[in-house]
């Protein structure tokens, strides 16, 4: 359970970083369909389904768990801790217990190394609350790639559940060496210290001590007359009238003090360790901005507006071909599309013999009619009047109507016919911008070269006769 | 009838059929060219939620030879009745005419069923030889909705909108390039009366988008308060050994920290733009934008910079008294109360006094070089000791967050970022501001911000955006 919490999270995170360059449409479009499927099937949307299913849809030989490299890493970690704690545990009781026949084995100093196994348990635990690792360079050096920021936040704790196992370890196998040398050794415990403690006080303390299982076995709680009986000096005093039975009565306490003091709160303390990892990779995994991420995608329906589409490079590309000429002097013109016969100069009308209307409104009968008309008029002059005008609105553009008229009149009017096409501004004082110039200019170059040109009415007067020498 | 909801955008050549299906799309990669045929297929747009298309767009290319074909459809056309009829026969008959191809791609989807939506060119003068294109549309029978989108500087609407309306069920003015969002969605209602059973799918699709715009704001604010962490925190490091330091190396590598701190802080800001462009689906934006070069008039460290989006130094006084009066309060906390709330008073005054003094400083990240260990030093550039340098970070990224939400996907003018003229986050609540100064201090502080205040400031950006949101508007309007 805890390297499943542990290696959900982490493998939350691998998947979080990995698809950190992944567009966003993407990410939504699939994880919203994954909660979809779920709703339907009624199965819970959690992040092991989704990793899950993620996992299903690469298939075979998708790169390994992260989450579980690194619980084996910390299972190894544990192992060693374990094994390094039993091995321990056994040395260290068996000097406590050392015991060369002159000498007892001092309780007092047994109850000072229980006090000290049990604030260094405390220590590992306040430890990892605070996050302090201080264990952390050494750890580096056998990390095999640099810890993720949520990895650095469980460490911590990994490195406490992994000192309580070796706390624990340690504590039991000290227990098991001590039972061991009950069995097989005459163990003489007494107590002593350089302190004017008086027997009862002493007694008070034991009793104190063995407060926990003072009902459960009451043989393991001292009497006055065994503390009274086992002081013992370094000079020896006082130590020959005891029975030798009497120096062993200690053991049950000394037994009880260590399962009591050392064992139980390793092992309570192993076991706050793992919830607490189970409890902080859940927590951390919902506090995960890819978490948030990722709830926000499955909940929120995915909106396509059909974007995809892409042809912005198929616009037509700068134009550089012919620049348009100056107005021609003509004596045939046609108003297209509706254009007013006012639009072109006066002094360019003044000379005009033909003019007529074509296209818009006009029926396609009208403009062959128009079309016909040109022709013979053009014909009728030998060869003196071979310009037509065709004035357009500048702002609309040049429609397959008007390509076929043109295209009809380049077959129906004499070979040295040159028709010149006058786009105008709506507004006389602006000149035609430069953008719909060009759709002129590119009409122009769709015919062979002469027969089509365009031409622009100079809209400032001023200007207006240098236009003229041109026709 | 088609289940779903088709609107074909139709109209002559080159009057802003692709632009007004580029912005309901939010499609800033449709041709939009000032020329003619640029569109020479039609092209379907659905907007689909969930893989459920609710209605489709399709953009055709404009009328090429409207008499011809009016010619034609009245040659063929016995009574009023057979009108359709004869308008899909014309489609049938001219598919593979080379004359008809644009005419065919246009009238083919309303012959399958779709709501006409034509277009004109409200800059334009209307004349009345645009009748026989409407006539056409008239002949297909199916609902109508003309549209006067404004391409240039001059007004002809109430013309033109005269005219439609005699043609067209519902006439409605739509600036492609300018329309405000609420626009977009109040134009998709309207396609929704076209027909009965339109309603609920475009309301529906309204309702998703506003809800989709929603959730861009509060995902842009996360993506701005992620960078203005990002970069109030930032750091660059380098260590030198003793040989090194001997040989007087510290200057050069002080001066290329400084180098790559300016630089990385610069691309951070790109890249928070992009990610905002693309949270906006502006994909091919092109950014008008001082480079940012030193010492330019809009670079990120320019004082032009810190003249418009700094604050004033009677804010960062306020802002700064509140921060440190709740740093206070955790002394009071500590004495239980015995000190009378006067920790939370010391705190005000040395957060207030040190604001009000610094606070109007440029000061930008010093150099610190740390002990000599083993043999090496390591030289520290960053993050930056000047909560202007924050404001200003903010300040030009809820700008151009405001230019890219409010910016339609027909446009294709460069984005001109220019400096506002005024603190506008002074409008923030006082609350809001000491947050934000807390999470600055904290940033310039510690180098790094922690879980709860990360989550209130980015709280204070959403609100942040929300303020200069009402704020441009409310200019925009007077």
């Amino acid at each position: 359970m805890i390297d499943s919490a542990l290696q959900l999270l982490l493998d939350f995170d691998a998947r979080v970083q990995r698809e950190a360059s992944q567009s966003a449409e993407f990410l939504h479009r699939r994880d919203r369909r994954f909660a979809l499927t779920c709703t339907e099937r009624d199965v819970p949307v959690d992040a092991r389904a989704w990793l899950d299913h993620l996992d299903r849809l690469s298939g075979d030989g998708a790169r390994a768990s992260r989450g579980v490299q690194v619980a084996r890493q910390w299972r190894r970690i544990a192992a060693g801790f374990g094994i390094a704690g039993g091995l321990f545990g056994v040395i260290t009781m068996l000097g406590l217990l050392v015991y060369e026949g002159g000498q007892r084995i001092n309780v007092t100093v047994l109850m000072a190394f229980v006090l000290l196994q049990l604030l260094l348990a405390l220590l590992t635990t306040l430890q990892a609350s605070l996050g302090w690792q201080p264990w952390r360079p050494l750890l580096a050096r056998f990390q095999k790639q640099l810890p993720t920021r949520v990895l650095r936040q469980m460490q911590p704790l990994l490195m406490a559940r992994a000192a309580h196992l070796g706390g624990l370890c340690f504590s039991v196998a000290a227990l098991i060496t001590l039972l061991v040398a009950l069995v097989i050794q005459d163990l003489a415990f007494g107590w002593s210290t350089t302190l004017s403690a008086a027997p009862t006080g002493f007694t008070r303390l034991t009793a104190s001590l063995a407060w926990p299982w003072r009902g459960l076995w009451p043989a393991a709680v001292p009497d006055l007359s065994l503390v009274e009986a086992t002081r013992f000096y370094r000079t020896g005093a006082g130590m020959s009238d005891v029975p030798p039975s009497r120096w062993g009565d200690w053991w049950p306490f000394i037994m009880m003090l260590w399962l009591t003091y050392v064992v139980l709160p390793r092992g309570i303390l192993l076991a706050v360790a793992q919830g607490h990892i189970v409890l902080r990779a859940r927590r951390a995994l919902h506090a995960h901005p890819g978490w948030r991420a990722l709830q926000y995608r499955m909940e929120t329906p995915t909106l396509d507006t059909g974007n995809g589409h892409n042809d912005a490079e198929d616009t037509p590309g700068e134009f550089h071909g012919a620049a348009p000429r100056l107005l021609p002097q003509a004596s045939v013109v046609v108003y297209w599309g509706g254009v007013a016969a006012d639009s072109l100069p006066a002094a360019t009308r003044e000379r005009v013999r033909l003019t007529c209307s074509a296209g818009g409104r006009a029926t396609l009968e009208s403009d062959r009619q128009t079309l016909q008309q040109i022709a013979d008029t053009l014909s009728d002059s030998n060869g003196r009047d071979n310009d037509v005008l065709l004035v357009t609105r500048g702002w609309e553009p040049p429609t397959g109507e008007l390509q076929d008229f043109l295209e009809a009149a380049q077959s129906l009017w004499p070979s040295r016919a040159r028709l010149t096409v006058v786009p105008v501004s709506h507004d006389s004082a602006v000149p035609v911008p430069k953008h719909q110039l060009t759709q002129w200019l590119r009409l122009q170059e769709r015919f062979p070269a002469g027969f089509v040109s365009v031409a622009l009415i100079d809209p400032f007067p001023a200007n207006a006769a240098e236009s003229e020498p041109d026709a | 009838m088609p289940e779903v909801p088709v609107f074909a955008v139709v109209g002559h050549p080159n009057k802003g059929k692709s632009s007004v299906v580029a912005t309901l799309s939010q499609n800033d990669a449709i041709a939009i060219a000032l020329e003619p045929g640029t569109t020479r297929k039609r092209h379907r747009y659905p907007l689909s939620v969930d893989g459920e298309v609710l209605y489709v767009l399709e953009d055709t290319p404009g009328f090429q030879r409207p008499r011809r074909a009016l010619e034609w459809l009245e040659a063929h056309s016995a009574s009023a009745t057979d009108r359709a009829e004869t308008v899909a026969a014309f489609v049938s008959e001219h598919r593979d005419d080379a004359r008809f191809t644009d005419e065919c791609e246009l009238l083919a989807p309303l012959v399958e069923g779709a709501g006409i939506i034509y277009v004109v060119d409200g800059s334009v003068p209307y004349s009345p030889e645009d009748e026989i294109e409407m006539t056409i549309l008239r002949w297909t029978g199916r609902p109508s909705l003309a549209l006067i989108n404004s391409i240039g500087p001059d007004d002809y609407s109430d013309a033109w909108k005269a005219a439609l309306g005699q043609f067209f069920q519902v006439v409605r003015r739509f600036d492609a390039v300018r329309a405000p969002f609420a626009q977009h969605l109040s134009l998709l209602r309207a396609f929704g009366q076209l027909e009965p059973a339109w309603e609920a799918p475009l309301e529906r699709a309204v309702r998703f988008l506003s809800e989709q715009r929603h959730s861009r704001q509060v995902q842009a604010a996360r993506l701005i308060a992620d960078a203005l962490i990002d970069m109030m925190t930032y750091r660059e490091q380098s260590t030198l050994t003793e040989t090194q330091l001997a040989q007087g190396e510290d200057g050069v590598v002080e001066e290329r920290l400084r180098r790559r701190w300016y630089e990385h802080q610069r691309q951070r800001e790109q890249a928070l733009r992009r990610d905002i462009e693309q949270l906006y689906q502006h994909r091919h934006l092109r950014r008008q934008e001082a480079a940012l070069e030193w010492h330019s008039d809009h670079d990120l460290f320019s004082e032009d910079s810190r003249r418009a989006w700094g604050v004033s130094r009677r804010y960062l006084a306020t802002a700064g008294f509140g921060a440190g009066a709740i740093g206070g309060v955790g002394l009071d906390a500590l004495t239980l109360g015995s000190s009378f709330g006067f920790g939370a008073l010391a705190g005000g005054i040395v957060g207030g006094t040190g604001a009000y003094l610094f606070g109007d400083r440029f000061t930008l990240p010093a150099m610190q070089w740390g002990p000599l260990r083993d043999g090496l030093k390591t030289a520290t550039f960053g993050p930056v000791q000047d909560s202007q340098f924050g404001y200003v970070v903010l300040g030009r990224a809820v700008d151009h967050w405001w230019h890219i939400s409010h910016r339609n996907h027909a446009g294709r003018d460069l984005l001109d970022l220019p400096p506002a003229s005024d603190h506008w986050l002074e409008s923030l609540d006082a609350r809001s501001r000491r947050t934000l100064q807390r999470g600055l201090d904290s940033c310039r502080r510690k180098g790094r911000l922690d879980g709860r205040l990360r989550a209130d400031v980015e709280a204070v950006v959403t609100a942040a955006l929300a303020i200069y949101d009402r704020r441009q508007n409310g200019q925009g309007s007077t």
